[in-house]
Parts: C-alpha cells; sequence; structure tokens
C-alpha cells in the first residue's frame, strides 16, 4: 500500500487492480472518496481510508473518504465535493449502481464541475455475489461516457485520465471493471501523484445553464438533455483516438476479435496458445460508450467473421451490430469476393436476393458463446474451434480415464467458529417449528445471507437485495386478511438496516403490517471485511463520531423493540416466541453480539470448551448429534472411532453456545 | 533475464481461506517481477474467510502480460497447502506433466467435520496425485511451520520448496532482501529458517 | 411390527393427521418437541430407528410385547383386555364432594383422583403427571401433593400431549412417576416401557399408570374456534360432561361452585363430532388396555365409575385405597359388564376398519421409505 503513495515516477510495482485504480484517482488528485462495501471494489475506499490521517500535507494528498450509508448517498456526497470544485471518486459493486441509478441519472443530466469518475465493479459468475448484472448497460441508459480498462496498467491510467475527460465534459464517467481485473494482481509503472491545490467553494449565482457557474439541477430538461447528447458526441470524438483502443493482428484478419476489459488478455493467450496470431485479430476497445463508430467500422471492413468476447451481456456485440446497420457496409456488398455469410445462426446474413454484406457476427447472440457466467479462456476455444474449423480437444489434461479423480467432498462456506448468525438462525428455526404454523424467513444481505445453507439451517426462504428482506415482510405480513396465517420474519444485519431497512420499517409500522424484524446486529459490516457503519462510534478512519442507536430508532418509528444477546439462546428463543405469538404489529427483536472476526472479538474467549465423552451419547437415538450434524460448527468435530463429538482447540474460539444445545450436557464450559 | 522453464509458466498456489494463500502468490510474485518477467496472479477470494477453497494462478512470462486465470489444464507447477484442494486443481488444470508440492495437513470442510461427508484418507490421495503428475513432493509443512512458531510459515516453507525445485529463479538471496525489507531481524531469521527447511524438502 | 425412524413417523403420521397427540414420541430428544399442545418436528434427524417411531401406537402397538412385558400373558382377544378385577368404585368416605375445595371438580366417582393420593401417600410414586385445566384448555402438570392433585380432577376432551411431560421428567432422571392416560398414552406409555430400542442403561420409570376410558378426543384449536363463535369463553368452562346414549348433547358449567352466575350450555354432540381428531378414528382401545388400572364412567350411575384392575401392582393400589378410606369399591353388574364389553368390541371393529382404509395395514406401512436426496444451492455447478 504504501507504494501507492511513496512510489515514484517511472516505477514499476506489482499491485491489485483495485490499487492502480487507487493509484490512477491520487494521479488525478482526488479529494473526497465515498463508497459502500461490496466485493470486489471494497479494497479501493480501504486503501484510500488508510492513507489518512495526513500528516504531511504538502508531499502527500490529503482526502476526505466515507462509508456511506448506502450507494446513493456515496454517489451524492461524492458529487457534492465535485460540485465544490474537487475531483470525487463515488465506488461500488454493480447492485450498487442500481441503488444509486436514480441520483444517477439526474446527475448525468445535471452535469458535474470538477471531475467525478464513478468506479464500478461487476461480478460476472457470480463469484462473491449473487447476482451477476450488466453495469454497462447503464452507461447507456443515462447516457454518460464509460471506460473499460483491459488490464492493470490501464486501470490505472484510465481512472486518473477519466477526471480530464469528466472536466471536459462536465459529465461523470463511468470506469467499469471486473472481479478478475480488480482482485488480480499485475506490473503498474506509476505516473506522478497530484496534490490537489484547491479551496472548496459552491459557486451558483451564474446564469442556470452555465456549467461552471450556474446552480446544478436537471431542468430545463430538454435542453440540458440535447446538451447532454451532445457532451456524449463530443465523446465519441475524442475516443476516435484513444489510446485505450488498441489492435493487435494482421491487416487483414479471417476472425475479427473485438473485446473489452478482461477478456481482452484472455483473447490474446488464446491466440497464442493454438499460434492463430496470423489468423486472427484483436480489436480492443476500452472508451466502450459512446462507441467511437469510426474505430469500429473501419476494422470491419477488414474482416469477414466477428467474434465478441465480453462478459455479462452482449453490450458491445449489440451496440456494433446497430452502428453496422447504420453504416454505408451493408447493402453494397464487400469489396472481394467470397461467400455471403454461410447461414450460420445468427450471423445477420439470412438469404435472400439482396446484396448482403460479407460478414457473420459471433458471439453470444449467436450462442458461440455462453450467455450466462463468467468469460474464460475455454469458451473462447470453445468458440474458436467451430469458427475457425480447428481440431477439437485443444485443451490437453490427461488420457481419457485417467481424468476420474477420487469423490472429493466438496469445500462449503460456512460460518465462523463464534459466529452469532448460527446462534441467531438454530434459534430462529427452533422457535418456527415449535411454532408449528409453517412460518418463515425473508433474507437479506450480509454474512447472513449464508441462512440459506444448510450451514445456515436453510433459514432464509427469500433472498434478493439490500433491505429487501425487511420489504417483502412488510407486505406478506398485510396478507392475514387473504388467509396467510404464517408467522413472518425478516433478518438483516446492523449495516444493512441503516443501508435500507428503515424505509419498509416505517412503511410496515404505518401500515400495520404484521411480521417480526430480528436484526442481526454484529457491530460491522463484517462479509465484506469489517467495515464500520452509522451503528458504530467510529468512522471510516477511525475517528471518533457520534453513533445511531438502533434500538432507540426502531421504538422511534414505533415497532415494539426489545434486544438480547443470541449466545443466549433461551432467552433469545423466549422473546421470539413472544414475537410470533403477538399477530399484530411490528416487532424488533436485536440480537446484539459481536462478529467472531471482529476487533474486540478476535483473540479472546469467553469459554474452555470441553466435551465429556462419558455423557455424550454420539449419533443414539436422542441426540443423533445434534451439535455436529445440525448446529456444525467448524470447532465441532464428529470422531467416527469413538463415536462422540469433541472440540477442535485450534479453531473452537470459546462462544459456550453449543453447550446450551447438548440434549446430554456433555459440553462442558468453564469460565476463562 | 533468466529463461523459464516454460514461458509463460502457470503455476497454481491453493489452500483454504486463512492459511495464506494471498501472501504466499504475492510473495513470489514479487521476487519475480523485481527480476523484470511479467506477472499475472488471478485470485479467487472474497468468501475465502468463511472456508472456502481459495486458488491463486500466478503466471510469470518473459514476453506478455497473461490473463488472470490459466487455460485449463496448462498449470505446470501445484504448490498446496491442503491435500485435497491439490486434487481438486488437478481436476480441472492438471496434466501429466504437471508438478506437485503438496502440504500433507489435512483441513476437513465442514461436510466433513460434521460428519455428513467422509474425507478421503492421506494414502489415497497421494497415490492419486502421484499418478495425475510427473513429479510430486509430500511433506508436512504445517507441523514444520508450528515447530518454528506459527502454522502460517507453511506458506514460506512451501515457497523453499518451489525454489529448490529450480523450475523458477527464487533465489534465496533475492528472498532474504524481500524480507528485511519488510520485517524486523528476528522476524527475518525465522522466515529464513522456513524458506530453507522447505528447500530442504526437494 | 417394525421399529422405523422419525422420517417414517413423520411421513406417515405426523402429517397425514393421524396423530393424537399422546405425546409419547415427544420430548425424548431435540428433534420431536411438545409445544403449545402440539406436536412440533425441530430440525431434521436421520435415524433408521427411532423412540419416536417405536412409542407412536400409530405406527402400530406391539401387542404380544406390551402383553408380554405387562401382564406376563400372551396377547387376548378380550376387547376389555387382561384384567385380575372389575369392579364399580367411587372416592371414598375421606374425600367426599362437601370436602372438595372451590376448585375443580370430580368426575363420576372421582376414583382417578383419590388412587393418585394414595399412590403417593403410600409411597408407590414420588410425582404424579396428571393433566389439569384452565376452563376448558388442558394443562398437562406434574403433582406430588393430594391438593396439586385435587386441582387436576376432572375429564379432559380436548387431546394434549401429557406424555411428553412423562419423557421429560424420565430424562430428568426421576423415578417412580405416576401417569394418568388417555388410552393411547397409556399405549405410548408402555411400547416405551419395553425399552423398544434395547439401551443397555435402561430403567423404567414408571409408578403407576392409570388409564382413562376413552371414545375420542377433541381437536383443541377446532373446539376453541367452535366456542368462540357461541360466545363462549374457554376459561370459564369449569366442568364438561357427556351424558351416556341416549343423549343428544354434551354439558358444559360456565362458571366454577362460588359462582353466582353459574349456568349450563348444551352442545350437540354432532357439533361435536366434528371436532374429533381424525386420528382417533382409527384407534381400537376403548378402556386402556396397557396399564395397571383402567378407571371409565359406569354406565347406569354418574355417581360412580368403573375400575378395571390389570396388575398385581394396580391391585394393591387399590387395596391400599379402600383400606384408607380413600376410595370404596362394589361388585359391578353382569350387564355392566357386557355393556362395557360390547362397546369396546364395537371401537375395535369400527377403528380396524378404518385403519384397513387409511392403508395402516398393509405391509408398506412398515417398510422404511426411500431416503430424499438432500438439494442445496451449493449442490449445483
Amino acid at each position: 500500500m504504501s507504494v501507492l503513495i511513496r512510489g515514484n515516477p517511472g516505477d514499476t510495482h506489482l499491485m491489485m487492480g483495485n490499487e492502480a485504480i487507487v493509484r490512477g484517482a491520487l494521479e488525478a488528485g482526488i479529494s473526497v472518496a465515498a463508497g459502500y462495501p461490496g466485493t470486489p471494489s471494497s479494497e479501493i475506499i480501504e486503501t484510500l481510508a488508510r492513507l489518512s490521517p495526513n500528516t504531511d500535507p504538502d508531499n502527500y494528498p490529503d482526502i476526505y473518504t466515507e462509508w456511506s450509508v448506502n450507494e446513493k448517498v456515496a454517489l451524492e456526497v461524492a458529487a457534492a465535493a465535485s460540485f465544490a470544485g474537487l475531483r470525487s471518486l463515488a465506488v461500488m459493486k454493480q447492485p450498487g449502481v442500481n441503488v444509486a441509478a436514480d441520483f444517477l441519472m439526474h446527475l448525468a443530466l445535471s452535469g458535474v464541475r470538477a471531475g467525478m469518475v464513478l468506479i464500478v465493479a461487476d461480478d460476472p459468475g457470480a463469484l462473491s455475489s449473487i447476482n451477476e448484472g450488466e453495469t454497462r448497460l447503464y452507461a447507456k441508459l443515462m447516457e454518460i461516457p464509460m471506460l473499460e480498462p483491459g488490464n492493470f496498467q490501464e486501470a490505472k491510467d484510465m481512472t486518473c485520465w477519466a477526471f480530464e475527460l469528466s472536466e471536459r465534459l462536465n459529465m461523470p464517467v463511468l470506469v467499469r471493471t471486473v472481479t478478475r481485473l480488480s482482485h488480480a494482481s499485475g506490473s503498474v509503472t506509476l505516473g506522478t501523484l497530484t496534490i490537489p491545490d484547491r479551496r472548496a467553494f459552491f459557486r451558483f449565482d451564474g446564469e442556470v445553464l452555465d456549467p461552471m457557474e450556474g446552480p446544478i439541477m436537471t431542468p430545463p430538461v430538454e435542453i440540458k438533455h440535447r446538451s447532454q447528447l451532445a457532451k456524449l458526441d463530443q465523446a465519441a470524438e475524442i475516443f476516435e483516438g484513444s489510446i485505450f483502443n488498441t489492435y493487435e493482428g494482421p491487416e487483414a484478419p479471417e476472425l475479427l476479435i473485438i473485446t473489452t476489459s478482461i477478456c481482452d488478455l484472455y483473447s490474446r493467450e488464446v491466440v497464442n496458445l493454438y499460434d492463430l496470431g496470423n489468423r486472427v485479430g484483436i480489436l480492443k476497445l476500452g472508451t466502450t460508450w459512446p462507441l467511437p463508430s469510426r474505430t469500429v467500422l473501419e476494422r470491419l471492413k477488414t474482416t469477414r467473421k466477428v467474434l465478441f468476447i465480453e462478459e455479462v451481456q452482449p453490450f458491445i456485440e449489440e451496440a456494433v451490430k446497430v452502428l453496422f446497420a447504420g453504416s454505408d457496409m451493408v447493402g453494397q456488398g464487400m469489396a472481394g469476393s467470397g461467400e455471403a455469410g454461410s447461414g450460420t445462426p445468427g450471423s445477420g446474413t439470412a438469404g435472400s436476393g439482396m446484396a448482403r454484406p460479407g460478414i457473420a457476427f459471433y458471439g453470444k447472440l449467436s450462442r458461440h458463446i455462453p450467455m450466462a457466467g463468467e468469460m474464460n479462456p475455454e469458451r473462447i476455444t470453445r468458440a474458436l474451434e467451430t469458427i475457425l474449423d480447428l481440431a477439437p480437444g485443444l485443451n490437453g489434461g490427461y488420457p481419457v480415464g485417467q481424468a476420474e479423480t477420487l469423490p472429493i467432498p466438496p469445500r462449503e462456506i460456512s460460518f465462523c467458529p463464534g459466529c452469532p448468525h448460527r446462534a441467531s438462525f438454530f434459534s430462529i428455526n427452533m422457535v418456527l417449528a415449535l411454532d408449528n404454523r409453517r412460518g418463515f424467513t425473508c433474507g437479506d444481505i450480509g454474512c447472513y445471507s449464508m441462512g440459506m445453507l444448510p450451514g445456515g439451517f436453510s433459514t432464509l426462504k427469500t433472498l434478493h437485495s439490500m433491505g429487501s428482506g425487511s420489504g417483502l415482510a412488510s407486505g406478506f405480513g398485510k396478507l392475514g386478511r387473504f388467509g396467510m396465517n404464517q408467522p413472518v420474519v425478516a433478518v438483516c444485519g446492523d449495516s444493512t438496516f441503516f443501508h435500507s431497512a428503515m424505509p419498509p420499517l416505517v412503511n410496515a409500522i404505518h401500515n400495520k403490517s404484521a411480521f417480526t424484524l430480528v436484526i442481526l446486529d454484529n457491530s460491522g459490516t463484517a462479509m465484506t471485511g469489517f467495515q464500520p457503519h452509522p451503528g458504530l462510534p467510529v468512522d471510516t478512519i477511525g475517528n471518533q463520531v457520534p453513533s445511531i442507536d438502533i434500538e432507540k430508532v426502531c421504538r422511534a418509528m414505533g415497532a415494539l423493540t426489545r434486544t438480547c444477546d443470541p449466545f443466549d439462546l433461551e432467552t433469545t428463543q423466549q422473546y421470539l416466541l413472544d414475537c410470533i405469538n403477538d399477530p399484530e404489529g411490528v416487532k424488533v427483536l436485536i440480537l446484539k453480539q459481536a462478529c467472531a472476526l471482529s476487533p474486540q472479538k478476535r483473540h479472546t474467549r469467553s469459554f474452555e470448551v470441553k466435551v465429556d465423552k462419558e455423557l455424550c451419547i454420539g449419533d443414539a437415538c436422542g441426540c443423533n448429534r445434534i451439535c455436529t450434524r445440525i448446529f456444525s460448527c467448524p470447532g465441532l468435530i464428529w470422531d467416527g472411532e469413538s463415536l462422540r463429538a469433541e472440540i477442535n482447540e485450534v479453531l473452537c474460539v470459546g462462544c459456550g453456545v453449543c453447550a446450551s444445545i447438548c440434549p446430554s450436557n456433555a459440553i462442558v464450559l468453564k469460565e476463562i | 533475464m533468466v529463461n523459464l522453464l516454460h514461458d509463460p509458466y502457470n503455476l497454481i498456489i491453493t489452500g483454504v481461506g486463512g492459511q495464506g494463500n494471498v501472501i504466499s502468490s504475492r510473495m513470489i510474485g514479487n521476487m519475480l517481477a523485481a527480476k523484470g518477467f511479467k506477472v499475472t496472479i488471478g485470485e479467487t477470494f472474497g468468501a475465502s474467510q468463511r472456508g472456502g477453497s481459495v486458488m491463486s494462478h500466478v503466471r510469470i512470462s518473459s514476453k506478455a502480460t497473461l490473463s488472470p486465470q490459466i487455460p485449463v489444464h496448462r498449470a505446470h507447477m501445484v504448490v498446496s497447502l491442503e491435500p485435497m484442494e491439490t486434487l481438486r486443481v488437478l481436476e480441472d488444470y492438471g496434466n501429466q506433466d504437471i508438478c506437485v508440492i503438496c502440504n500433507t495437513r489435512p483441513t476437513h470442510p465442514i461436510g466433513v467435520i460434521s460428519g455428513r461427508l467422509d474425507y478421503p484418507s492421506m494414502a489415497e490421495m497421494e497415490g492419486r496425485i502421484r499418478e495425475l503428475s510427473r513429479q510430486s513432493w509430500f511433506f508436512d509443512a504445517t507441523s514444520m511451520a508450528t515447530r518454528i512458531g506459527d502454522p502460517i510459515f507453511a506458506n514460506i516453507i512451501m515457497a523453499g520448496a518451489l525454489a529448490a525445485t529450480g523450475d523458477l529463479p527464487l533465489e534465496r538471496s533475492l528472498f532474504e532482501k524481500n524480507l528485511k525489507s519488510k520485517f524486523s531481524p528476528d522476524k527475518v531469521t525465522l522466515n529464513l529458517k522456513a524458506f530453507d527447511q522447505g528447500y530442504a524438502m526437494i | 411390527m417394525q421399529i422405523l425412524g422419525p422420517a417414517e413417523l413423520s411421513n406417515r403420521i405426523l402429517a397425514r393427521d393421524l396423530c393424537t397427540l399422546c405425546g409419547a414420541c415427544a420430548d425424548l430428544c431435540p428433534y420431536v418437541k411438545s409445544h403449545q399442545g402440539k406436536i412440533a418436528r425441530l430440525f431434521s434427524c436421520d435415524k433408521e430407528t427411532g423412540r419416536c417411531h417405536a412409542a407412536c401406537p400409530k405406527t402400530g402397538v406391539d401387542q404380544e410385547k406390551n402383553s408380554s412385558s405387562l401382564f406376563h400373558k400372551p396377547l387376548t382377544e378380550n376387547p376389555l383386555g387382561h384384567y385380575r378385577s372389575v369392579h364399580m368404585a367411587r372416592m371414598g368416605s375421606l374425600i367426599t364432594r362437601e370436602k372438595q375445595g372451590p376448585g375443580k371438580e370430580f368426575q363420576n366417582g372421582g376414583s382417578v383422583s383419590v388412587l393418585v393420593i394414595a399412590a403417593l401417600q403410600m409411597g408407590m410414586i414420588k410425582s404424579a403427571i396428571l393433566t389439569g385445566s384452565h376452563g376448558i384448555i388442558p394443562d398437562p402438570r406434574t403433582v406430588t401433593t393430594p391438593e396439586d392433585v385435587l386441582e387436576c380432577a376432572g375429564s379432559r376432551y380436548i387431546a394434549v400431549p401429557t406424555m411428553a411431560m412423562f419423557n421429560r421428567a424420565a430424562s430428568k432422571g426421576d423415578e417412580n412417576i405416576g401417569v394418568v392416560g388417555t388410552p393411547c398414552q397409556m399405549a405410548g406409555l408402555a411400547n416405551l416401557r419395553t425399552n423398544p430400542l434395547e439401551f443397555p442403561d435402561f430403567k423404567d420409570p414408571t409408578g403407576i399408570a392409570i388409564g382413562l376410558f376413552c371414545t375420542w378426543a377433541l381437536d383443541g384449536d377446532g373446539f376453541l374456534i367452535y366456542l368462540k363463535g357461541k360466545e363462549i369463553d374457554p376459561a370459564h368452562i369449569s366442568f364438561m360432561d357427556i351424558p351416556p346414549p341416549p343423549a343428544k348433547a354434551a354439558i358444559l358449567t360456565l362458571g366454577n361452585r362460588q359462582d353466582m352466575t353459574r349456568r349450563e350450555v348444551k352442545i350437540p354432540l354432532e357439533d361435536l363430532r366434528k371436532l374429533v381428531l381424525p386420528g382417533c378414528a382409527v384407534c381400537p382401545d376403548m378402556t386402556s388396555l396397557y396399564c395397571d388400572i383402567s378407571v371409565g364412567a359406569l354406565e347406569h350411575d354418574p355417581g360412580w365409575n368403573t375400575l378395571i384392575v390389570r396388575t398385581e401392582k394396580g391391585e394393591r393400589l387399590v387395596d391400599y385405597a379402600v383400606e384408607k378410606g380413600l376410595l370404596t369399591t362394589a361388585p359391578i353388574s353382569g350387564e355392566s359388564m357386557d355393556g362395557l364389553a360390547l362397546a369396546a368390541q364395537n371401537k375395535r371393529e369400527r377403528a380396524v376398519s378404518a385403519q384397513r382404509s387409511m392403508g395402516m395395514l398393509d405391509p408398506e406401512f412398515q417398510k422404511p421409505l426411500k431416503p430424499e436426496p438432500q438439494k442445496t444451492i451449493m449442490g449445483f455447478r
């Protein structure tokens, strides 16, 4: 990390994509950065936060870094800095843009002042997400320019240049990265750091349409929209000469690959691996909205076959096809002879008597590349095998038959030893089962999303987006009049509560919906790396700040609210029973216990835990190893030889909850 | 610049979240980048702290920047901190010429710990790994590391072993220099001890 | 009769509404629990054989085994089961209705209450598991004093899993526990007492088992909704009686004996029949075949009970109670015996026919279920 600040211009360092983005922002001289934790983007704000407090403002940049309560607010915080003349950065993962979208649309229309860049990290293949949404469509929808770095150097260079572009156009610029770039590492040659020398001041007295002096708003809408579109055209022109759009390969390739983002590296690798460099050319686009049409069309004219390599949606594929359809290439045929597109599915060359363009387009729409999931070298290889008629089985590997390996058990993710969520979900499940009315739990986003897995007792029966568990519960809780008598429970985390669960809670209370909200308060935003949030008395960089008391907020809203410790199973279950036995209104139960990985918990133990093997009845009727088989904390081992449970002293953190579960009182706790 | 045994050279470092996969891959990556090679490291982490498998693809080349994913069946070396993960990696990335350095200390997944699933025996796994590789080495790096003072040293031991194979130019002197720039003298000594013990295993 | 596991119990009995809430399967383990008058299944137990299945009177009662274990005799065809003597009985001079407190009222002769008091007094039992009530709502409890026994006087018409309380007491290590229960509860108890899974360190904690006559029990939820519809507060019902045929209505008494507004309300029997638990239709046992003493109404005299003494232990208790003036017995007429046997026979025949139509007599019913593959989200590639 220190290299990001102290590295000299011209030095080359191995760094993560996200770190390269940070360096790019520092080279552009940002003053403010705001975001919400979201894998694979979190390292950007985390890294910037570690640069504070700044003890040497003459030589190192002073940056205000904030984990905002949600992505919409983060975007607004960054926009404010831009309006006041300071370069700013907003950072989020793909679903975060969904949250920020309303403001983004209006910001695109109103314009910005100092350079403002929105970094969005997509997660194709959902490696750390529960969707694989496509951010790039936002550039088209919001009508803002977009850049996609294709490697680590570009991650830095594009981020830095994006601020310049933003200021030229007075528009926010979207820089879109993906997990395989953000979390991968490669070499980056550093540029020069900029120490910004600007005083924050928001100028607004000027003429209404003056982008630098007037108030910043969206009306008059049609005029501003036309001006926005004109700026996009300007961007397209700037992009025509951009160094971020590169071509490598023969002048008239047999196949032209058009690719963006990290897919460029995959494409190059596959082309080199199978020695196709003289047949295949690769056009890598880095400025992907608006598309530089001349750059693209000139390349299209040199070939008969085009393959689009991108993830996740066929964004470039469709955009290029639109460009092509509107170009002078259509209806005139191509220079030279050659077969018209030979009826390859989706090739856009339907047989008819018309003069046909001689290009066959391949990609997701032709199903040569699967529509879902992330890109990898294999998908490209498969496509090339068909399109270039290569010999199959290029992949190598083991001779047939040898490759059958042993059946290897999967390595499921689960709650950590000592995780309060395991105890909370155990209690929720017990109570809903005891109640016997087929009650259910609506889930939300966080570590506790793992409540959908067997290790979380498959508690969650719905799981969507931030705050949606409470929203759905608010809806379910009104269905009693239509005969629904199932108790409704929603869970959300402390960070999620502030992010977006408060409005549905207000809705439910006001509309007299009947449900129980269980707030799993583990004192942090755990899944993404334990970032702080407004419920804690520390801010992004560790200063003491006011915290907002969740219990007080819920009470003030008018919900019946109680708090207890999820490690105390008996009290938790009693309170939960009280909640679901109450047929009316919103009940809030805050289960408060710090995360096992939190600073206050790490390296502390409440108990020494041991199993008394004399008392343990193992898999016999009356227990059937409820501790290992059901509770399944990694600290509890089933010893197949003695047929008894055992504590793994290395993994056990001594929370003591398992002792309450043992029907034989065989788990013994000794207070430390 | 020394010629690589293979260019690109594809190394996979694998294990379970929390074992220091990322530290290892960065350390090796940095050492090779310092020698002027183009290095790309692709990681799968994120849910790793919750007990899942982790894998680092360390790609080294003198010619081109490589993608963060090794094409299937194209790895040259697997350095594994967990035996079952070795097999998982070989299934997708192995080939007849691959070499394997394997820590024999198992980390049981939750399905096995809870008694739901069976963990293959070390003998079975070792046999299978030998069948699926050209050359392989097995030792309990975790025990060795614990004796030095902390299980996390297993990473360094494995790095020492990797250096000893000679596939990559990972000289002890370079490693020492790297350590000295980051750690106090007594930490440097311990790390070097781990490196040397790993080196001796090949 | 096969002992199977919780999956079969769940699938064939609990999920099919054949459960009569005896509670014998419940509170033996963390997976089957009694809660607020119902049987709840928590998490999932994958054992192939379990005490829950063995205990359940609906999965099949091993009549041979129970006969042999309780009575040391082989199975009998007699619809009244094994017994040593039958009498008419009622509470003795020591406890009279006048001496009864303002609490519960005795049903018929009050014999059950006095037998339990006698058992406590003679040290045959240290505690008893009875079913008290709050109004009409049954409430299982553990009692150790005569006053507490009297608090539980009266018949209960709503099914409640009292045996779960017995199971809890037994797992705590209690010994010499007295139990009063319905035929299905007694059958469940008898099943458990034979140590069906052959635990090596098994000890039968039963002190005395007193069974009741029973033709059916009501579904609590249904009955409470019905009462609400008639604007009757279930907590106010101090007494419920179903007179013998040709009576067409049950009589609910609202308010206790001190209450100035005490009154009686009639409920048509045909209304009650709709609220009977479906599982009662397959129960062949009218007089509680598997216990030490069975007690029920005497057809022609509401002031007396029919008392069936089945075991030596039961005989000792009755002798003691009579000796101490707690219980009065008298010979029972041949006519009453015949009437009782006929009623018991009829119930048995109806039940066997119902069992047949529910498939409970098919061989499939005794076979293990095919295990279902576990589906999890992480299982997909």
